[in-house]
């Protein structure tokens, strides 16, 4: 009977905490009061010693529930009851020997201020946490968003350390996270939430300064937070966790120092606004356009979270339709029928699909505003770092693309920035005396190009030392000390592995690991990267990316009954080859002369092992010349049936290991026709023959 | 977990199968599956079912069965397979399905040593149902991490 109470008292709250978590503004509060009148109820009706007590406590708690203290409620609520249960146990283990009656424990005051004290651990909240698994799985992802939008506002901040708007901005998202994981029981987060909630409050009621040392600790503390949050994430998940706890100590302390010094009244000393906001700039605050910068307070605009598992059956379904649908539209009865409804209607379905899927496809898409802001936070501690100046200009931060290439981009730009700053931006002196600006400028800017997006990263530093550069390469044996390279060639060489020509290492970049890295990350989402530079005046390096991974142009190859699908990225060109241009070893055809080079040729079903070509002789089919990054290979097929854009589908885990092959895509028919992936087709075709080759 | 409960069986050759019916997610006619290279002989290709791609496994080859060509009543079964850390849709392609039986506990027998002639990893248990023996599989085992998934590149 016991039992089933404490079940059914836990289930509400957890509901009641849910509730409070997932309904909009307006209904939470009256959801919380319904929820926790109804455990009020459940509590007078149970007849226990001490629930009584709790009933009042909770009756209270509903009574004086505010909007902003939802969550403390409920956590309140939660820990009286917590209290109770231990008590009972207690009680269960003393009722072997002695009197059943024993007194109950006193419950907690009310007291709605955050719990205060050492002594938290992350395996504490870890184990508080496994309790509800979709309760905390939510509040990790909503409490790592509210934190990088966070970032993105404190950097506003710094800029303009007076806008209080800007300030409740922040102060906001902090409060968020506190309360919500206070309500789970995540205290090492809720503590140092509260800590830092504390010191914007003080800057709020204008009794202390927001200065640079607040925004650094505030910006430290997103850091510390985002680390706490992932790690105890990753403890849910199994994973081995790290030890934040030295980390997480000190910044309270520092937190806690910076709240007790430096409170200087807010209108006594403009001056020191004054100087904050010079350092701010200097260090390399970000100048977003006036536009961007008003469109990002616009932040009303109402959205919904939604799985991206959903996300992807819904695109997966509507493809589905569009497929359906051709098949209709193309059906030789209805082609037959000439009459003018039908087809008219017919021409209406067709136009609706096709919008659905548009639109359906849109919605992967998002701003890359996101990433370019990150980047905003590293020019400005890379800048701190190495003593140079430099601004960073973004532009066409709400151009969109596919959340997946969004991810994905993320590290190579990273990279990518760290090296403008470190490499390309010269430092002060330097640049005074080349007759230039102080401050470096890192332009950041996306756009779209004939149906790909362009990220370029611009600096207006030294350029790219083409001499340096070679000396390096021949020194590392990257190229032979005789050979004769264009700019352009001798630009590409810092792509190449084991490449860095940075004099000394630094923190910051020159371990010669990078630039090959970027090269390969922007290879894997089938980009482009090219580099332009000037001497003395700086570099562009810009990426051609897809729109999205969802589609790719290829070709469709029939071989026998089978078809595939070839990019057109990796498709150098196609041809019939003539009888005296197929050469034979050992009476096997296995070289086709394509003009002057004689290229690997091989049929495609034997390579793959899968259907059987119609064609007896190599010069009765077609062979598609595939590129990989210079490496050639002829494959032959019996006929190329076409130009056609598909959706990429992954064929699952169970045959990432199968090579030559990238996905699958559902053709007009409905069946599945492998995508093939050119650089091993090439690497297969090819055997093992090297790279440089 | 007990091993009574519903089960949808199935035949291949001369022999019946069960699998536990709540690992089903529906039945569908032989449709063209598209062949993918690399892989055991017993994998058939891939399928596309309403969007989704899902790997077909042949199950006569898969339990060493000599093929047969596929007939009218050659059916994919489709089933959620547990893998090591998600779970997977996958095909089956069986001879023909039967019925779906409400299997009780005192028609399941546990499944006696063959010796080294049959592999018993996939059996669950046999039950006897009028008369009728039918080779209960533990699905997860069949088609799981161990069995044909792992698909390595031969």
């Amino acid at each position: 009977m016991t039992d089933t109470l404490i079940q059914d008292i836990d289930a509400r709250l957890a509901r009641a905490a849910v509730d409070v978590v997932v309904s909009n503004d307006a209904q939470a509060l009256d959801d919380l009061r319904t929820a926790l009148e109804g455990l009020a109820v459940v509590l007078e009706a149970a007849g226990l010693p001490g629930l009584e007590e709790l009933a009042g406590i909770v009756r209270r708690a509903s009574a004086i529930a505010t909007k902003s203290d939802l969550l403390t409620t409920v956590q309140i609520v939660d820990a009286a009851w917590t209290e109770w249960k231990t008590a009972l146990e207690v009680q269960d283990v003393g009722r072997a020997s002695g009197p059943v009656d024993a007194p109950m424990p006193a419950l907690p005051a009310l007291d709605l201020a955050a719990p205060e004290g050492a002594g938290h651990t992350v395996e504490a909240d870890v184990e508080a946490l496994r309790m509800d698994p979709e309760l905390s799985g939510m509040f990790i992802a909503e409490a790592l968003d509210h934190l990088s939008s966070i970032e993105a506002t404190v950097l506003e901040l710094e800029s303009h350390p007076t806008d209080s708007k800007l300030l409740n901005d922040v102060f906001r998202p902090f409060h968020t996270v506190k309360g919500n994981s206070g309500a789970l029981g995540v205290q090492t987060v809720q503590e140092l939430a509260h800590k830092v909630e504390n010191l914007l409050d003080l800057c709020r009621s204008g009794a202390h300064q927001v200065g640079p040392a607040e925004i650094d600790v505030i910006l430290k503390s997103v850091d510390v937070l985002t680390a706490l949050i992932t790690d105890i994430g990753n403890r849910l998940a199994g994973e081995p966790g790290q030890d934040l706890e030295p980390d997480r100590q000190q910044l309270m302390h520092h937190v806690d120092q910076v709240a007790a010094g430096g409170g200087a009244p807010a209108a006594a000393d403009t001056a020191i606004v004054a100087e904050a906001a010079m350092a701010a700039g200097a260090t390399g605050a970000v100048t977003p356009e006036p536009a961007a910068r008003a469109s990002q307070r616009r932040q009303d605009d109402a959205s919904v979270k939604v799985d991206t598992r959903k996300l992807d059956n819904l695109v997966d379904m509507v493809g589905e339709l569009v497929i359906v649908q051709s098949i209709i539209y193309e059906d030789p009865e209805l082609q037959r029928v000439a009459d003018e409804r039908l087809t008219r209607n017919l021409a209406q379905l067709r136009r609706i699909t096709g919008e659905l899927q548009r639109n359906a496809m849109s919605m992967r898409m998002v701003p890359i505003k996101q990433t370019f802001q990150k980047m905003a936070r590293l020019v400005r501690d890379l800048g701190k770092k190495s003593g140079k100046m430099v601004d960073l200009v973004l532009e066409g931060e709400e151009t969109e693309l596919d959340r997946k290439v969004v991810e994905e981009i993320n590290d190579p730009l990273m990279h990518m920035v760290r090296n403008s700053c470190d490499h390309g931006i010269e430092d002060a002196e330097t640049r005074v005396g080349a007759g230039k600006r102080a401050e470096g400028r890192l332009t950041l800017s996306a756009y779209h190009e004939s149906g790909n997006i362009v990220i370029e990263i611009a600096d207006d530093g030294g350029g790219l030392n083409t001499e340096k550069i070679l000396r390096k390469a021949v020194e590392r044996g990257l190229v032979a000390p005789d050979a004769d390279l264009s700019p352009a060639e001798i630009h590409q060489l810092i792509f190449r592995p084991g490449f860095s020509t940075a004099d000394q290492i630094t923190e910051i970049s020159g371990r010669g690991v990078g630039m090959d890295v970027v090269r390969r990350n922007i290879d894997a989402l089938r980009g482009r990267i090219d580099i332009q530079s000037t001497p003395g005046q700086g570099s562009v390096f810009s990426i051609k990316l897809p729109l999205t991974l969802a589609i790719v142009d290829g070709l469709l190859l029939r071989v026998g009954e089978e078809r595939f699908v070839l990019p057109t990225f990796s498709v150098r060109e196609s041809l019939r080859p003539r009888q005296e241009h197929v050469h034979t070893v050992h009476g096997q055809p296995c070289m086709v002369q394509v003009r002057e080079h004689l290229i690997p040729l091989v049929r495609l079903d034997e390579l793959l092992g899968i259907g059987r070509a119609d064609i007896a002789h190599a010069w009765e089919g077609t062979v598609v010349v595939v590129d990989d990054d210079g490496r050639l290979a002829a494959v032959l097929v019996d006929e190329l049936l076409g130009k056609q854009e598909v959706v990429i589908k992954s064929l699952g885990d169970q045959f990432k290991e199968v090579r030559g092959v990238a996905g699958g895509a559902i053709l007009g028919d409905g069946r599945i026709g492998l995508i093939l992936d050119g650089g091993s087709i090439v690497t297969l075709t090819r055997g093992g023959m090297s790279r440089a080759a | 977990m007990s091993i009574a409960g519903k089960y949808l069986t199935f035949a291949l050759g001369e022999e019946e199968y069960g699998l536990p019916v709540l690992k089903v997610r529906e039945i569908i006619k032989l449709m063209d599956i598209t062949a993918v290279p690399q892989v055991p002989g017993h994998v058939k290709g891939v399928i596309n079912l309403r969007g989704k791609v899902i790997p077909v496994v042949d199950l006569r080859l898969k339990f060493g069965f000599h093929s047969q060509d596929y007939t009218e009543r050659t059916c994919i079964i489709v089933v959620e397979v547990a893998l090591a850390a998600s779970s997977v849709m996958m095909g089956m392609v069986v001879d023909s399905v039967s019925e779906v039986l409400n299997i009780g506990e005192a028609e399941i027998e546990q499944t006696p040593e063959f010796g080294e002639r049959v592999t018993t990893d996939y059996i669950k248990a046999m039950a006897k149902v009028k008369g009728r023996v039918k080779i209960l599989l533990d699905l997860d085992r069949v088609l799981g991490a161990e069995g044909t998934v792992a698909l390595q590149a031969a």
